[in-house]
């Protein structure tokens, strides 16, 4: 799995180096001695050897300072006791000497290659803790997996020498795996040089793996990239774990509102449905001969009850859509004045009582918006305003621009809600009366509420003076653009 | 015509069909049904209906497959008649052949009025098109680039007079965002729906009487645009 031949080369390479560099050293030394000899006394010369013992211990570690130590020991004996140019030793104040100076360089050594170590592994610690802290800050605070991921391959490039990484990221209770690689869109040429597994006590959640840029991993390289693997492991499977959680608690939600959409729907539903059944019924059967007005009433009562049961159904499903979360806007550049416009001309026939008026700013520019949804939240807004207030007053629809988003007010001359009411009016099934007069499912502002803020607007309700609006925005911009509108060319 | 139009209805609903076979009939069609969309294959090669009517949630395979399968020989008009009210599928129907949708529960009228539009469409193409095209108060003359409003002439740019060219070649069909911009201006610009926005908006100001109701150039939500002669 290892190209062995990158790593061997420079590896004997060092090895010589050690080797090699102290005897040179001494080497070196030995002659500027042998120069001075003359001047200086035998133990000053020995003291003097200590030096480059020390200097060979600081650059190269322990080795190279005993192997220095030893060949100073050896030129020392050899050139500067007498008898010169033998390896014997005459006097005993000259073995004396000698053997302190092969002691004192020794220990030094050992001392000195002690630190040297001592330092390099408190360097190396407080690189690790470095980046392991690092690493913690950036993935503790994160709730998505995705980006967790993200940070954990952003981090193993930075601590170490890559040519490439990927974060694989796993989990077999769901087919959704996620993979990351730094660089970006990077394609694998060859099998990773490494990989670590990302495992938890109780599950695997994934993968690093690494392409080297030919050095091998030194072992606290190798222990740092083991830490990261397990406190990725750890940020995954929390995040998972929690999302499990909400999970729940959405469903434990949904079912509850499930059984108090049933309670309520039923009702709403039964009541057309037994308009049409008698109206059909009496038609049916022969024992009356209904004259041409009445036969026309019931045909009309079954078909505007059918429309309302369509009604119905439809904002049944679409409420099921939102709570699903499976209501996503097809969003494309919109007028909002057309898509008011248009919902204005559909309802005319509900309108009879009431003026309606579009007061729309000339300049508006196009909104990203789902024209179905929002001509939907039009359409309920405006019916919701038919339904309280009074006929023969106006209803205006406002469009303005304000700064990054577009305002839009829809005002009745309808009578005002208490303050306390003015949020859950676009909760589901609330209704401000409880004897109320007003058919509908109870759902019409709620269904609002979650397809404007799909769009990443925002919708409430205010009391103005002697009247009632209705507010909401829609963000000008989709994905930071703005439409591209085509010069035309000349015109002819 | 010397006999009754054909219409094959395609719907797994046995009280639809009954229900069509009645209104239809009473409104002098010859009705043929088929419940699978097998059987609406056979049908349609073997009897070459003057129109089908097809939903598009069929026991044994895609609606949308079937009004394919059709246009590979034949370019008789289909309708979709579909519960499915959501626009990717109204469009996807639109863009695989389909020349007209039209969503459950829906009315009589309104399905009889597709019917006729649809019959008058394959009576004229292809070659013999009209040229001049007559809507209330607008006239459009394809061949001679003219269009007059109450008699009088509109000027018109180079592309607000192909959009409208467009619409009006196949008026009272709903033709979509995708089709219109590929026809205008290019395939490269399918996908951006706000140039319609823009010079529809620029064609029902100097068209229609009152642009903020529209009585020709037609929105048709999250589908596309209609221009409606109002026969």
């Amino acid at each position: 799995m290892i190209p062995k031949k990158a790593i061997v080369l420079p590896e004997s390479f060092h090895f010589a180096l050690r080797l090699i560099a102290p005897v040179l050293v001494i080497g070196v030394a030995t002659l500027l001695l042998q120069l001075l000899s003359s001047l200086l006394g035998a133990e000053i010369i020995a003291l003097l050897y200590l030096l480059p013992i020390m200097v060979c211990t600081v650059l190269w570690g322990l080795t190279p300072g005993l192997i220095a130590g030893f060949m100073a020991f050896l030129a020392f004996n050899y050139l500067f006791l007498p008898p010169y140019y033998t390896f014997m030793v005459h006097r005993t104040q000259d073995l004396l000497t000698l053997s302190v100076f092969l002691v004192v360089a020794v220990v030094m050594s050992q001392l000195i290659g002690q630190a040297r170590h001592g330092l390099e592994l408190a360097h190396h610690r407080e690189w690790e803790a470095t980046r392991m802290y690092e690493f913690i800050s950036a993935i503790s605070g994160q709730h998505n997996i995705h980006t967790v991921t993200q940070f954990i391959a952003h981090h193993t490039q930075e601590a170490f020498r890559l040519e490439r990484v990927e974060v694989y990221q796993d989990n077999p209770r769901r087919d959704e795996s996620y993979v990351y690689a730094l660089p970006e869109k990077s394609e694998a040429v060859r099998k990773p040089d490494l990989s670590i597994p990302m495992m938890t006590a109780r599950t695997l959640e994934g993968e690093i793996r690494l392409w080297l840029k030919g050095e091998l991993l030194t072992k606290e390289e190798q222990r740092l990239l083991e830490a990261f693997a397990s406190q990725g492991a750890l940020a995954l499977e929390r995040i998972r774990l929690s999302q499990g959680e909400n999970r729940a608690q959405v469903l434990e939600e949904s079912d509850r509102l499930k059984t108090s959409l049933l309670s309520s729907v039923s009702h709403e539903l039964r009541s057309p449905l037994a308009a049409i059944k008698a109206s059909v019924s009496s038609l049916r059967s022969g024992a009356v001969d209904w004259d041409n007005a009445a036969r026309q009433d019931l045909l009309a009562t079954i078909e505007e009850e059918t429309d309302h049961l369509n009604l119905l159904v439809g904002n049944l499903l679409d409420m099921s859509r939102i709570e699903a979360g499976a209501l996503k806007p097809q969003k494309k550049w919109n007028s909002i004045e057309e898509i008011a416009a248009g919902v204005v001309t559909k309802m005319r026939k509900q309108l009879k009582e009431h003026q309606l008026e579009l007061d729309f700013h000339p300049d508006l520019p196009l909104v990203s918006s789902d024209y179905v949804m929002i001509a939907q939240v039009f359409t309920n807004l405006i019916s919701n305003s038919v339904k309280y207030a009074p006929p023969h007053t106006a209803i205006t629809i406002q469009g303005r621009r304000e700064g990054e988003q577009v305002h839009i007010k829809v005002i009745n001359q309808g009578p005002h809600v208490p303050e306390e009411h003015l949020e859950r009016i676009f909760d589901k099934f609330y209704r401000v009366t409880a004897a109320d007069r007003v058919t509908g499912t109870g759902l019409g502002l709620s269904i609002c509420k979650g397809m404007i803020e799909s769009h990443g607007g925002r919708i409430w309700a205010a009391n103005g003076p002697r009247r009632f609006e209705f507010h909401f925005t829609l963000p000008l911009t989709l994905d930071g653009s703005t439409p591209r509108i085509p010069q035309e060319e000349n015109g002819g | 015509m010397d006999k009754d139009p054909l219409i094959l209805v395609v719907d797994d609903e046995t009280q639809i069909l009954r229900a069509l076979k009645a209104i239809l009939g009473a409104n002098h069609f010859r009705v043929l049904s088929a419940t699978t969309g097998k059987e609406a294959l056979i049908l349609a090669a073997a009897q070459c209906p003057d129109i089908i009517i097809l939903d598009l949630s069929l026991p044994d395979m895609d609606g949308i497959a079937v009004c394919e399968q059709i246009r590979e020989y034949s370019r008789v008009p289909i309708i979709i008649l579909s519960v499915r009210d959501n626009e990717r599928d109204k469009v996807a129907a639109l863009d695989r052949g389909a020349d007209d949708y039209l969503t459950k529960p829906f009315g009589i009228e309104e399905l009889l009025a597709r019917i006729r539009v649809a019959l008058r469409h394959s009576a004229q193409s292809p070659g013999n098109t009209q040229t001049v095209i007559r809507a209330a108060s607008i006239t459009i003359d394809l061949a001679r680039h003219i269009v007059l409003r109450d008699e009088e002439e509109v000027r018109l740019t180079a592309t607000e007079f192909k959009l409208l060219a467009y619409l009006a070649g196949h008026a009272d069909r709903v033709l979509t965002h995708q089709a219109i911009l590929t026809h205008v201006w290019g395939s490269t610009e399918a996908d951006h729906v706000e140039y319609l926005r823009v010079f529809m908006g620029q064609l029902r100001k100097k068209l229609e009487p009152n642009p903020d109701d529209p009585q020709h150039l037609i929105t048709e939500p999250g589908v596309g645009y209609r221009f409606k002669t109002g026969e």
